[in-house]
This record gives C-alpha cells, structure tokens and sequence, in this order.
C-alpha cells in the first residue's frame, strides 16, 4: 500500500502504468473467482444447497468441513489482498471522499460477509442462508468491480 | 500523506479479516487432529499431545509451501502499516515483526519434527501455533492503536 500512496501520478508514467495493470489483473481475478465458486459450490439456489447439506434420499453427500473451511480460509485470504489493493488505488485517484468512504466500508463488509454466511448456513443447515450468501457473495464481487473499472478508468486518464 | 483517514479505514478491516484467518487456520488445523468426529476441544488438545495424527512428507509440504508464501506475505503487509505509526518506535515494530516472522516458520517447520520421529508429542506444534497466533496478535493489536 505504502508503494501506491507515495509517489504522485503525475510525475510516474511508471507507476500509472503499473496501477493499471494491477487493477487490469485484478478485475480478471474478480470474474474467475465467480467462475471457481460456480463450480466448486453451485451457481443455483438448489444446487448450492445440495452441495452444503447433500440429499439424503438420494444419497448424495454434503460438502466436507474441511473442504468448506479451507475455501473459506482461501476466499479471506485472497479477498484480503485483492480489496486492499484495489481499495488503495480506489482511495488514492477518487475526489469524491465521501462516496469512496462509504464504497470501501461497503466492499469491505460485504467481503467478509459472504463467507462467514456460507460457514454458517452449512453449520446450522440453514437452507434460507443459501440465497443470502448468493446475494452478498455477489454484492461483493459487483462492488468491487464497479471499483475497479472506476479506478481503472481514472488511472488511464489521469 | 493525503487522505489518511480513508487509508485507516482499510487498514481497519484488513486487521480484522486477519484475525478471521488465524481463526479459520487454527480451527482447520484441530479439525485434521480430529475435532469434530467423536472428540470436543480438550479431548482433542489431549489427543495431539499424546498422539499427533500422521502426515507424510507430501502432505507436510503440501500444507508448507502455500504457507510460507501466504504467511510471510501477510506479515510483511500488516508490519508495514507500522512505517505510519507515530505512536509506536521502528525500532519496537521492526522487533515484534521479526518475532511473529520467526514464529511463523517454527510453526510451519514444527510438525516436520513430529513427523520425521524427532519428537514424539505433539507438544511442540500446539506450542509453535500458540505462540505465532498470539505474536501476531500482538503485532495487529500494535497496528490498530497506530490507526
């Protein structure tokens, strides 16, 4: 973060080029992390839930805790780094410092949210926490990518 | 710097989605030793003091490499917001960083003992987990009162 804030964009093609490509990469990752979590636990309402509590008529199976856990554990730990870039670059070519305040607490809750939701739904076997986590997981991802085309668009024409 | 409060507000919840991950990391960890299956989280504890699960060396390194990228990155992040403090010296932060860093491989490299025979308990890995979780504790409870 302290690489991002330091230098003035006006005296660094360099660094303005690099934001870009970093937000470039991160917007990519955004759409693939869609992509990973429609495969590994569902695209659809139903098909989520299947994979969080099985179908014990059908004998199918429920998603392992260690499985769940570990992608849960993973999703913070990417999440953590793609927000904090994006929100520093977001932070640092906006004027509006209000909207930018309450669309970094937005992104940033909504991070966090939508594994903790998952978590639970599983542990409880809250079938209504299902489109919840579809919601938030969503949010999140829409937010930051609405961020992310934002700063991306500053950067280039700073 | 320019805008530092907005900057202190990310900084804020990457503190807290740290906190998050020690928590998700240590809950997998007893979640390998057992917890869950039959035993509760003494029973476990006891368990992996006595008896450590078995793990070759493929699953070790398994476990290793990620971490050593993941871990060193993310202390390396939380350690540099202290180059903002005005409360806290360089000189304390560059101490408890190079701690919770050097706590970060015991922990990584500790069940490597246990597996290759060097100690039989399981003593050492809980030690090496309390003691890096609780280092970095401290280094995030040093970056929340600079924010």
């Amino acid at each position: 973060m302290k690489f991002l804030i330091t230098k003035e964009l006006e005296y660094s093609r360099l660094l303005k080029h690099l934001m870009a490509a970093v937000l470039f990469f991160i917007l990519l990752y955004l759409g693939f992390d869609v992509a990973l979590h429609a495969y590994v636990i569902g695209a659809e309402i139903q098909e989520i839930a299947l994979t969080l509590f099985g179908d014990r008529e059908n004998f199918v199976e429920p998603m392992l805790l260690d499985a769940l856990l570990l992608q849960v554990h993973t999703d913070l730990f990417m999440t953590l780094f793609a927000l904090l870039i994006l929100t520093a670059i977001t932070i640092r070519v906006h004027d509006s410092k209000a909207l930018t305040m309450w669309a970094v607490h937005l992104v940033f809750i909504v991070g966090i949210l939508a594994p903790a939701i998952l978590l639970l739904a599983y542990l409880l076997e809250v079938s209504w926490l299902v489109p919840v986590w579809l919601f938030t997981f969503a949010l999140w991802h829409f937010v930051a990518f609405i961020l992310g085309v934002s700063a991306f668009k500053r950067v280039l024409f700073l | 710097m320019k805008n530092s409060a907005l900057y202190a507000i990310s900084v804020g919840y990457i503190l807290l989605y740290t906190v998050l991950i020690l928590a998700s990391g240590v809950w997998l960890f007893l979640l390998s030793q057992g917890l869950g299956s039959a035993s509760g989280l003494l029973d476990t504890l006891k368990d992996i003091i006595a008896l450590p699960e078995e793990k070759s060396l493929r699953g070790l390194i398994e476990v290793a490499t990620p971490h050593l990228f993941a871990m060193g990155a993310l202390i390396f992040v939380v350690a540099h917001f202290m180059l903002f403090s005005t409360t806290v010296s360089k000189k304390h932060a560059l101490f408890v960083a190079l701690i919770v860093f050097g706590l970060a491989l015991f922990d990584i490299f500790s069940y490597f003992a246990i597996s290759f025979g060097w100690v039989v308990s399981g003593w050492l890995k809980l030690t090496a987990l309390f003691a890096f979780v609780s280092s970095f504790m401290v280094l995030l409870t040093l970056v929340a009162f600079s924010l």
